[in-house]
């Protein structure tokens, strides 16, 4: 048993309630906010003690001056003088703590006068109410880091039903830029849940989407940690190693050979995949990148026409030219022009309802998409997407769009949450839970501004994710800044290093003001957390992840100068079939055009032939077989002039 | 290591609990501590005396009275008129007899708690107020006695003219004070605050040590001289807030802080 720290003292002008308490200490207690300490009651009540348990959330200290100008006085004004003094003054050290749980929870009284001891590994289990959801049998703990206090050790964990669902879900972690925070937390903490989610509750799978900079580049490579963060995997009973199944995922450059990614190594290249997508994939979320101000009510029906009757269709009309089966933006944009030819060849001003100038609009607009989403939409229809219907469990899918322009990185976002939810709800996704995390969730989902189609795509989530195994994991820096429907329905929060202004916002004014200072001068490594179990913040401990940090990944694996277009393509296509040459793709496409070059390439990586060879090489004319120059036979010598011969001279 | 390691301070609480046909009965608290600096710091030395007394003029009282008090409170009722002094039937007369008797209570308590640290320590204690009440605290080399308050001056005329005058760590010759019912004890004053713009008295003691002996009477003036350099040294920090912060050092009002806690 530990000794005596402190004891319970309550005045008139200080009184104890049952959620709040107060103490003394001696002068060199090791308590400080967000300690969290035991009350031993002295008096039973029903034949049993109370305990109490809670966390220090202000501190105070005083001496028996009535005035700061007497301790002036004393010194005659000299603050040196403090070394002839014999005596110090009396000084006390007086906390205020917030109840944790009171054991019995019945009949729930104001905190008894009693003594104080720091908790124990057990203490703080009772305190959190972690002892309902660590029992063994019916274990559901995901370790988030170690409470450390006066010499206690004691791993925190979050219930998995809380954190993943179905009771509530989704996590959101708050903290200022730059001291690798947020980042990193979510790294260790899919670390965590990938070694302790429950085998009963299923497989489970993280999409991440790398918003900026190398960040999330290099998780399945071993990073640089010390003994302490070694000290802090063991007591989690986390393996200090990179992940082992990660899967990049990232769109071309414009240039449509070379990956839009940092990840862009040799070395690393196995397991990046090309994110295209075709016509289709790009209509079904066309308001993700339509202004609604600019494609009204009319825009808004012609495209429900072509998704309807165009799209994927051998759609004839007796009007144009020709029939048309749209699959790609080309198509689309000769479909087009065949319509607005037609319309202008017979004068006329709207065709099956629809104005010319709405048709002319839409036009403008959808022709643009592929303009502005270069590299990611492909005009030819070619689709390279993530493994929908066939995720692994315990693997991170990371989809790089760091680099892409904003309309961009929505339309991605969009679409890949829309499928996860569409494949969660079916039960096909192949895995159970799939956690996403996303960053920098103040521009995706905005406290204020216009309504858009990603803000309520993650409204929706929050909302109703946790039932179908959708939870989101989302970071920013000013959580004040989040729809609050976003935030709120995060049933885990956690918070690093806070700005001072973001603390003096309404939503942390139930937080101390220690707690806020403390809150401000968190180091790194340092979280506060906030649980569905836990009645009051908790201060925790994580390790740095395991895994190569952006900045020494991209010094140790410096991203590839851009290849050209054979080197790129020919290393798309040694993924299927190693066994390829640059000289054999270089005489198979030795007449093609670039863009010819591409599309055969992507028709290949989407079918995934079992002959990579022959399939590819079907896309080109064949060329006549070169053959060697041969000089000819010498001519035959002239015949001898005839001795006869009148003309011979 | 020089300067003084203990601290002796009491105090006492008298409330008049009742009256009984005009005759007041008093209910007083006498308690006493010695607080011992070690590192800087004051802890408390050996346990500190609390205890609680009735104070009423058995005299004045009717057996039945009396009777009813002794019964309520065996072993602390206390009478005030088996002593000499003569106090008359006046309530207020018989009430400040009492308060002299709770007094009195807490001067014992302090001279107990002074004689088992000269039994028990060879340090220096700090004795607010005389030590001379005692024979064994009057004798012992290790107490001090420093008196706050000068209801009774020992100097007169020209002498007089001398301590009043004395300047911010000046202190008086040393004099020798005796009585018939107090121990023999040496004395001198002592300025611990500069007194000028103030009353004469301001930041004066009266400081007592024991009574040299022949062998130590031409030294007498070098220890008070070293005595009044460690009273000096307790001038800080001040012992405000309390009013006599001029004369009081810091650990005697760490004293009676103390002792409020606990008493009352």
């Amino acid at each position: 048993m530990s000794s005596i720290l402190g004891r319970v003292v309550a005045t008139e002008r200080r009184p104890n309630t049952p959620h709040e308490f107060h103490f003394w200490t001696a002068l060199d207690s090791p308590v400080g906010i967000g300690t969290i300490v035991r009350v031993d009651g002295r008096d039973p009540v029903n034949g049993v003690v109370p305990l109490v348990y809670g966390v220090v959330t202000e501190g105070f200290s005083w001496t028996d001056l009535a005035s700061p100008l007497h301790d002036v006085m004393g010194f005659d004004g000299s603050p040196s003088a403090e070394s002839l003094s014999q005596t110090d003054r009396a000084e006390i050290r007086l906390y205020t703590a917030a109840v944790l749980r009171h054991m019995p929870e019945e009949p729930l009284q104001p905190v008894p006068m009693g003594t104080v001891f720091l908790a124990d590994e057990a203490d703080v289990a009772i305190a959190l109410r972690m002892d309902g959801y660590l029992k063994p049998g019916a274990r559901t703990g995901i370790p988030i880091g170690v409470y450390r206090a006066g010499g206690t050790d004691a791993p925190i964990y979050l219930d998995a039903d809380f954190l993943i669902g179905p009771e509530a879900a989704h996590l959101n972690i708050s903290g200022v830029s730059g001291l690798a925070t947020k980042t990193s937390a979510v790294e260790w903490l899919l670390q965590s849940i990938f070694t302790h989610f429950p085998v009963q509750k299923g497989s489970v799978a993280a999409v991440c989407f790398n918003v900026k900079g190398p960040d999330l580049c290099y998780l399945d490579q071993p990073g640089e940690i010390d003994d302490a963060d070694r000290s802090l995997y063991e007591k989690c009973g986390v393996s200090p190693e990179p992940f082992e199944e990660v899967q990049y995922y990232a769109p071309y450059k414009s240039d449509g050979v070379s990956l839009n990614t940092l990840r862009s190594n040799e070395a690393l290249l196995d397991n990046v995949t090309a994110l295209t997508w075709g016509l289709r994939e790009v209509l079904q979320y066309a308001e993700v990148l339509l202004n609604k101000d600019d494609v009204d009510a009319k825009a808004d029906a012609l495209i429900d026409f072509i998704k309807e009757n165009v799209l994927d269709k051998r759609f004839v009309d007796q009007m144009l030219e020709r029939p048309h089966t749209v699959t790609s933006f080309a198509d689309l944009d000769a479909w087009f022009k065949d319509v607005l030819r037609a319309l202008e060849k017979k004068d006329d001003q709207s065709w099956r309802t629809h104005h010319v100038a709405t048709i002319r609009k839409v036009r403008n607009r959808l022709s643009n998409i592929s303009l502005r989403c270069k590299g990611l939409v492909a005009d030819d229809g070619a689709t390279s997407d993530l493994p929908f219907g066939s995720f692994q469990d315990r693997t991170v899918y990371v989809i790089d769009v760091a680099g892409l322009e904003e309309d961009a990185q929505d339309l991605i976002f969009a679409r890949v949450v829309t499928k996860l939810r569409e494949h969660l709800e079916k039960r096909d996704l192949g895995v159970q839970h799939v956690v996403v995390f996303v960053d920098e969730l103040n521009k995706y989902a905005p406290g204020d501004g216009p309504e858009t189609y990603v803000r309520k795509m993650l409204l929706d989530i929050a909302e109703r994710g946790r039932y179908l195994g959708l939870v989101l994991f989302a970071a920013q820096q000013f959580r004040s800044q989040v729809h609050r429907r976003v935030v709120g329905n995060s049933g885990t929060a956690l918070y690093g290093r806070m700005d001072g202004d973001e603390l003096a916002t309404p939503g942390y004014a139930v937080l101390s003001p220690a707690i806020k200072t403390k809150l401000a001068t968190l180091e790194k490594g340092q979280l506060m957390v906030r649980h569905p179990h836990f009645t009051q913040p908790i201060f925790v401990r994580f390790p740095r992840p395991a895994v190569m940090r952006g900045r020494d990944g991209v010094s140790r694996y410096p991203a590839a100068q851009a290849p050209s277009l054979h080197a790129a393509v020919l290393r798309t296509l040694r993924t299927l079939d190693p066994s390829l040459t640059l000289g054999w793709l270089q005489d198979v496409t030795q007449l093609a055009t670039d863009d010819e070059i591409l599309r055969a390439r992507n028709d290949v990586v989407r079918t995934r032939p079992g002959d990579v060879r022959r399939e590819f090489a079907k896309h080109f004319r064949a060329a006549v077989a070169p053959r060697t120059a041969v000089r000819p036979d010498a001519p035959l010598p002239l015949p001898a002039v005839p001795a006869d011969d009148p003309y011979g001279f | 290591m020089a300067g003084f390691r203990g601290f002796l301070d009491g105090t006492q609480r008298s409330v008049v609990a009742a009256h009984l046909h005009g005759v007041p009965v008093v209910h007083g608290t006498a308690a006493a501590v010695i607080r011992e600096r070690r590192n800087r710091r004051l802890h408390t030395w050996g346990l500190p005396l609390v205890e609680t007394r009735v104070f009423a003029p058995r005299e004045a009282l009717t057996r039945q009275e009396w009777g009813a008090l002794t019964s309520r409170f065996p072993g602390r009722l206390m009478d005030t008129t088996d002593g000499d002094a003569d106090t008359g039937s006046h309530p207020l007369a018989l009430r400040d007899a009492a308060f002299h008797r709770v007094q009195a209570h807490r001067e014992a308590l302090e001279q107990r708690l002074a004689e088992r640290w000269c039994a028990t320590e060879s340090d220096r204690l700090f004795v607010d107020g005389g030590i001379s009440g005692s024979e064994t605290v009057a004798v012992s080399t290790c107490t001090v006695g420093v008196v706050k308050s000068h209801r009774t001056l020992y100097a007169e005329g020209s002498a007089l003219q001398v301590i009043l005058g004395l300047a911010h760590r000046e202190r008086s010759s040393v004099f020798r004070i005796t009585s018939t019912r107090r121990t023999t004890v040496a004395s001198w004053y002592l300025r611990l605050r500069d007194p000028v713009g103030r009353d004469p008295m301001w930041g004066l003691v009266r400081v007592e040590v024991a009574n040299p002996d022949s062998t130590q009477l031409h030294s007498i003036g070098d220890r008070a001289d070293e005595v009044s350099r460690w009273i000096l040294a307790e001038s800080s920090p001040l012992a405000l807030p309390d009013a006599r912060w001029d004369k009081m050092v810091y650990a005697i009002h760490d004293c009676e802080e103390f002792l409020r806690a606990v008493a009352g």
